[in-house]
């Protein structure tokens, strides 16, 4: 049987995944995110840099995913990201959800390790988001 | 051979905004008409829907001419999941649509070639040309119907490419 009570939203599930992932030795993880009003032709055809704004956040935990989720050969990981950072995050960049923040992130960074999203999934407790958890599969070396 | 490329693109691009303005993508905080270059994005865990997306594929260079000549395979994919309004049950319209404008933005199979390193672009002495595209099958993945289309791309190489 559904609950269907109402509920005022609360911040306690917020509150508990990030003491939850501080206790877990909680680290940052650095977002790669690409600038607004890139729309040029020659940044459309890779011939201009793009501009990026790298985007900390914190608390996260990283965990790697059982083998079962390996894809030819290539371990993935799972990203669990606190909502009130991400929170912080869109809010100081003016950007309209995090949803938004995530398609324009490029690549994440975790321990000097860059990785690329596959997938974001979110965790809601009363209407409210309180994790993001983002797939991530290592990235390749690229020329420096 | 990147020159043929970008022009190719950008032919694309340019024509397709004009045949269908609507067809828009959100990529990189900006909103673009909607066609890329898969190998000048990010990696996708999985392409957007209603977007033709341009894969760069095979490469042959014929010696034998007067001046080299380069000819290269680009595969366009698109893929629909239909509108939300119809419940996903235009689908199959929608495809029909994208094959239509697929077709269209194809011709005519010439475009200048132009130099995009250059600020503005700088107008090179041949043609980019090109094969009518070849159409694939549609490809039916639970609610979501895709398609690829295969285009040979000719182009002469210039001095200093």
């Amino acid at each position: 049987m559904s609950d269907t009570a109402p509920r005022n939203p609360v911040s306690a599930p917020q509150m508990l995944a990030d003491a939850l992932l501080r206790s877990v030795a909680g680290s940052t993880a650095l977002l790669r995110v690409t600038g607004a009003s890139t729309d040029t032709s020659q940044s459309e055809v890779g011939l201009v840099a793009t501009t990026f704004a790298e985007v900390v956040v914190s608390p996260v935990v990283m965990r790697k995913l059982s083998p079962s989720w390996e894809k030819n050969g290539e371990a993935k990981w799972e990203l669990l990201v606190s909502a009130t950072g991400i929170e912080q995050k869109v809010n100081a960049m003016d950007i309209r959800s995090a949803q938004s923040l995530f398609l324009m992130t490029l690549g994440v960074t975790v321990g000097g390790q860059d990785y690329l999203i596959e997938s974001v999934a979110a965790n809601e407790a009363f209407g409210q988001v309180y994790l993001y958890r983002l797939l991530l599969r290592e990235a390749h070396q690229q020329a420096v | 051979m990147q020159n043929a490329k970008d022009s190719f693109y950008l032919a694309l691009r340019t024509r397709l905004a004009a045949i269908n303005p609507e067809r828009t993508v959100l990529l990189r905080g900006a909103v673009r008409p909607g066609i890329l270059v898969e190998e000048a994005e990010a990696p996708f865990s999985q392409f957007p829907n209603d977007v033709f997306v341009l894969r760069w594929l095979g490469l042959g260079v014929d010696f034998d001419l007067g001046a080299k000549m380069a000819a290269e395979q680009c595969e366009i994919l698109y893929q629909t999941c239909g509108t939300q309004s119809f419940g996903g049950l235009d689908r199959g319209r929608s495809l029909s649509e994208m094959d239509e404008e697929m077709a269209a933005i194809t011709q005519p199979f010439y475009t200048p070639k132009l130099n995009y390193t250059a600020t503005p672009p700088a107008l090179m002495l041949t043609n980019v040309f090109w094969d009518e595209p070849v159409f694939g099958p549609i490809v039916t993945q639970r609610d979501r119907l895709s398609r690829s289309a295969n285009v040979m791309v000719y182009s002469y190489q210039e001095q200093g490419e």
